[in-house]
């Protein structure tokens, strides 16, 4: 289809300057985080308002233009790539904090507001916004909200739906709507509020969103512990949570990521360390103070080989940045990283990562295991090379074998980095097929001639 | 004919580092203020990858790309996958000059004006006979008029300088004590020709913690500008002038971030041989900034260094250039001099070292993004509560006094090196 027809009458309702269809703007706006997916838009627009919102949204759905929405794209799962080409709508530019309410725990903020920069205006007041994906300096929070983001804290604060309290966004076919409220308790009808987030940008544009907040947590506490064989790694997590004590976030590390630390920072971790887990606790003082006690006891009574403590500020800054630089080591070891996101129950956590250790190491590939431990969140990543079409397939594969072992264990597919084009084949291969018939239906109501984001989660992306 | 980008190849690696996790975003000033992918580094990336690809002509879309880059590197130092984008947009400048041509006014200052120092003299003379009839703002600053809003209507730009430095400076300042180094100093443009006074002060404080100094007039404009906005062929011509004049002395010092950044790169995009890899990297060695070199390579005795009375019970703070903090990791050296000085009162700004938005000829072709971004400096300088911002780059300093000027902020800017005098050396030692 001709889509030069409608930049004109895009450019009379967001501007000229917020209407792009040059060679090459349609090019940065054809891929996500990810490195398989990328297709390019046919325009590329920027509304300042919800109103404009409101009138892209009933010119596409009158000329059947596919609009995918995007906000920082730092998503991992080609949820914004506009795979049927139409129109990339870029929400970057509604990026105002409106206004941050102290005493009702709660903020009013459009949805291209990216999450350091909300993080940042609401440190000043001492509150936070918990869910905190990893992407944060690029993430906004229309993004976080489509994509129902998680991130390490969620062991203890859980994820987004949980701190989205009321939505303003516009339905595919034109119109504004508003969902929830601004109090924490709202049982007024059907949750729709949860329904559009985690829907990828499927259902409905989020615009602005009123999010619940936290007292900042006055203390923290990091602690390192380092195991020499991967069983009581899981052990160690479970019996912490045993006694009464929920870290804000556990994360474990693997042998290839200690030893890529060490040769980053030099900081001389043991180097056959089978793993490492990272405590953070926060709270007041006197809490932080026990947890911290109950996290290190129940380490050494495990068997760890060594426990670091960082008793101050800067130490522990030291080590998770070593943890991010651990991380990114990961994704630059490899032309091709497939980095997964499955979540397995925490008990079998130990022994999931050794059957992907397995599955690895009898395709000869090289792997390393991330993730979250206190919630079985992990990030299996198969190191390969999309150029390189026998290695490829094979990674590809591996990653079949170790999604349906996290299914086997009584696992989901994806924990936090949603379905979009990435896990689509396999969700349909791992789901009842009620619940993807139900999914359309919703999308029917929403979406009747199904131009928001088409192509994603359930839907066949060749339209 | 050359093969086609050739000078980008060479950064391939660099290229392909990127991982494509946006989060280049948060620190990108012109990002923070466009939002828009092609700003990004991430953008220009995927961009200049593509081209790399041959699936990506050198057209003026991809110009526009490459050419709203400040090369601040705020993003590199923060990239998690370490990708120097910096590398990959400047050659990628390169090959397109080499395929398309310079913009023209670019053209005829970097190839004509540039190079040849007392054309360039004359020039600059002939302008401040006509900067005469600007409106005059405060201090040594006149307004650039309506007429010239191509270079930023309203703007504060500085007056060039009654006399050129190489009118008031003598070739050879001798040391003051016994000489412990031969040092070339190393004037660049703005210094020469508009703060002409800040280049004698450090030659005087140089002199004083006993250097033999010698303003080398062989010497012309480092080139900077001129390769980082892809003509390597002109600054070719200007490297090989400067190695020339000043690879036999002990230490290059200059008082300019840019100048400073400028010679020490000539490795990275200039040496087209071998030998002049070797040649270059043995003259980058010995460049050194301004405060570097009086801390780390003289390890100046600081209780010899006297605030000058006029600054007296002031208030001051430091704003990083870029080509000193992230370029020549250069950001404690001047905070100690700072703090040494007694009778000043010394206070961080926040985000001391956000880039001011200058950027060259950016300021220039882009001057309105340019505007914002210095406007969050001037932010920062008035909240911290400070009298004046010191900083250590003629390039920032035009920019802060245009920016300061504009919000009618009653706060001086100033080059480190006009603060202090040197005591002579006590009689103990």
């Amino acid at each position: 289809m001709a889509y030069e027809q409608f930049a004109n009458r895009l450019a009379d309702i967001v501007g000229k300057a917020n209407v792009l269809a040059s060679e090459e703007d349609r090019k940065v706006y054809s891929y996500d985080g990810t490195s398989t997916w990328t297709h390019k838009p046919d325009l590329v627009v920027f509304p300042t308002e919800t109103e404009h919102v409101e009138a892209v949204l009933k010119l596409a759905n009158e000329n059947r233009i596919p609009v995918t929405p995007r906000g920082g794209g730092t998503n991992v799962s080609g949820g914004s790539v506009p795979i049927r080409g139409g129109i990339v709508l870029v929400m970057t530019k509604m990026n105002k904090i409106l206004s941050v309410d102290a005493a009702n725990l709660s903020a009013r903020v459009q949805a291209g507001v990216v999450l350091m920069d909300l993080q940042t205006a609401l440190a000043k007041e001492r509150l936070f916004f918990p869910p905190d994906p990893q992407s944060f300096l690029g993430a906004t929070l229309g993004g976080i909200i489509a994509e129902n983001a998680g991130g390490p804290v969620c062991l203890k604060y859980g994820v987004t739906k949980q701190y989205v309290l009321g939505l303003k966004a516009v339905l595919p076919t034109g119109r504004i709507v508003e969902f929830g409220g601004s109090t924490v308790k709202n049982v007024v009808g059907y949750d729709l509020v949860s329904l559009v987030t985690g829907s990828e940008g499927t259902l409905a544009v989020v615009t602005e969103a009123v999010l619940r907040l936290l007292p900042l947590p006055p203390a923290r506490k990091t602690i390192i512990a380092l195991f020499d064989d991967l069983p009581k790694s899981g052990e160690t997590v479970g019996k912490i949570l045993d006694a009464g004590t929920i870290p804000a976030k556990i994360e474990l590390l693997d042998n290839w990521v200690v030893r890529s630390i060490n040769r980053i920072t030099g900081m001389g971790l043991p180097e056959d360390a089978a793993a490492m887990l990272m405590f953070e606790c926060d709270g007041t003082e006197d809490v932080v103070e026990h947890d911290s006690r109950n996290v290190i006891r129940v380490c050494e009574e495990v068997g760890a080989t060594q426990v670091l403590v960082a008793d101050d500020p800067a130490k522990a800054q030291a080590y998770w940045k070593a943890r991010s630089a651990g991380f990114a080591a990961v994704f630059g070891a490899a032309p091709t990283v497939l980095a997964e996101d499955v979540t397995v129950p925490r008990t079998r956590m130990a022994e999931f990562i050794q059957r992907v250790t397995a599955i690895c190491k009898k395709a000869d590939l090289e792997v390393t295991v991330i993730g979250h431990a206190g919630d079985g969140n992990l990030h299996p990543s198969v190191m390969t090379d999309a150029k390189d079409p026998a290695h490829f397939q094979k990674a590809q594969r591996a990653v079949d074998e170790i999604i349906e072992a996290a299914v086997e264990f009584g696992g989901v597919l994806s924990g936090e980095h949603g379905i979009g084009l990435e896990k689509q084949k396999f969700m349909r291969r791992t789901q009842d097929p009620i619940f993807i018939d139900l999914m359309r239906n919703i999308k029917d109501i929403f979406d009747p001639n199904g131009i928001l984001n088409p192509g994603k989660i359930w839907e066949d992306r060749s339209g | 004919m050359a093969e086609r980008l050739e000078n980008t190849r060479k950064f391939q690696a660099d290229v392909e580092q990127c991982m494509k996790c946006g989060f280049c975003g948060y620190f990108c000033p012109i990002y923070r203020e466009e939002h828009e992918e092609k700003g990004l580094a991430r953008g220009k990336d995927q961009l200049i990858r593509s081209a790399l690809q041959g699936e990506q002509d050198l057209t003026k879309g991809f110009y526009e790309a490459i050419d709203n880059c400040l090369l601040c590197r705020t993003c590199v130092q923060y990239c998690p996958a370490k990708t120097r984008i910096d590398h990959a947009v400047t050659a990628a400048r390169a090959d397109y000059v080499a395929e398309k041509n310079l913009p023209p006014a670019k053209r005829i200052v970097f190839r004509y004006v540039l190079p040849h120092r007392r054309l360039f003299g004359l020039a600059l003379r002939l302008a401040s006979w006509f900067q005469g009839l600007l409106p005059r703002g405060q201090g040594r600053f006149r307004h650039l008029p309506q007429f010239l809003s191509a270079l930023g209507a309203g703007r504060a730009i500085p007056d060039i300088a009654p006399r050129f430095l190489r009118t008031i400076l003598p070739e050879r300042s001798p040391a003051a004590g016994a000489p412990k180094y031969r040092i070339g100093f190393f004037s660049g443009c703005a210094t020469e020709y508009v703060f002409p006074e800040i280049g004698e002060m450090i030659v005087d404080v140089l002199r004083n913690l006993d250097c033999e100094v010698v303003f080398d007039r062989r010497q012309g404009c480092c080139g900077a500008p001129v390769y980082l906005s892809g003509d390597f062929h002109t600054a070719r011509k200007m490297a090989a002038r400067n190695v020339e004049a000043f690879e036999d002395y002990d230490y290059v010092v200059t008082g300019c971030a840019t100048c400073g950044s400028g010679l020490s790169e000539y490795p990275t995009y200039l040496a087209d041989t071998p030998e002049k890899k070797e040649r270059f990297e043995r003259f980058a060695a010995k460049v050194k900034d301004f405060n570097k070199f009086v801390i780390d390579v003289l390890a100046a005795d600081l209780d010899r260094l006297t605030l000058k009375p006029r600054f007296h019970g002031k208030t001051v703070t430091w704003h990083d250039p870029c080509h000193l903090a992230r370029y020549q990791e250069v950001r404690t050296q001047p905070r100690k001099i700072l703090q040494a000085l007694e009778g000043l009162r010394f206070v961080e700004m926040s985000d001391a070292d956000r880039c001011c938005g200058l950027g060259g000829s950016f300021s220039i072709t882009h001057y309105d993004v340019s505007r914002k971004i210095a406007d969050h400096k001037s932010d920062a300088i008035a909240a911290c509560g400070a009298d004046a911002v010191v900083t250590a780059c003629p390039g920032c300093m035009i920019q802060l006094r245009d920016a300061l000027a504009r919000r009618n902020m009653d706060v001086e800017v100033l080059h480190i090196g006009e603060l202090f005098t040197v005591r002579p050396q006590s009689k103990q030692t």
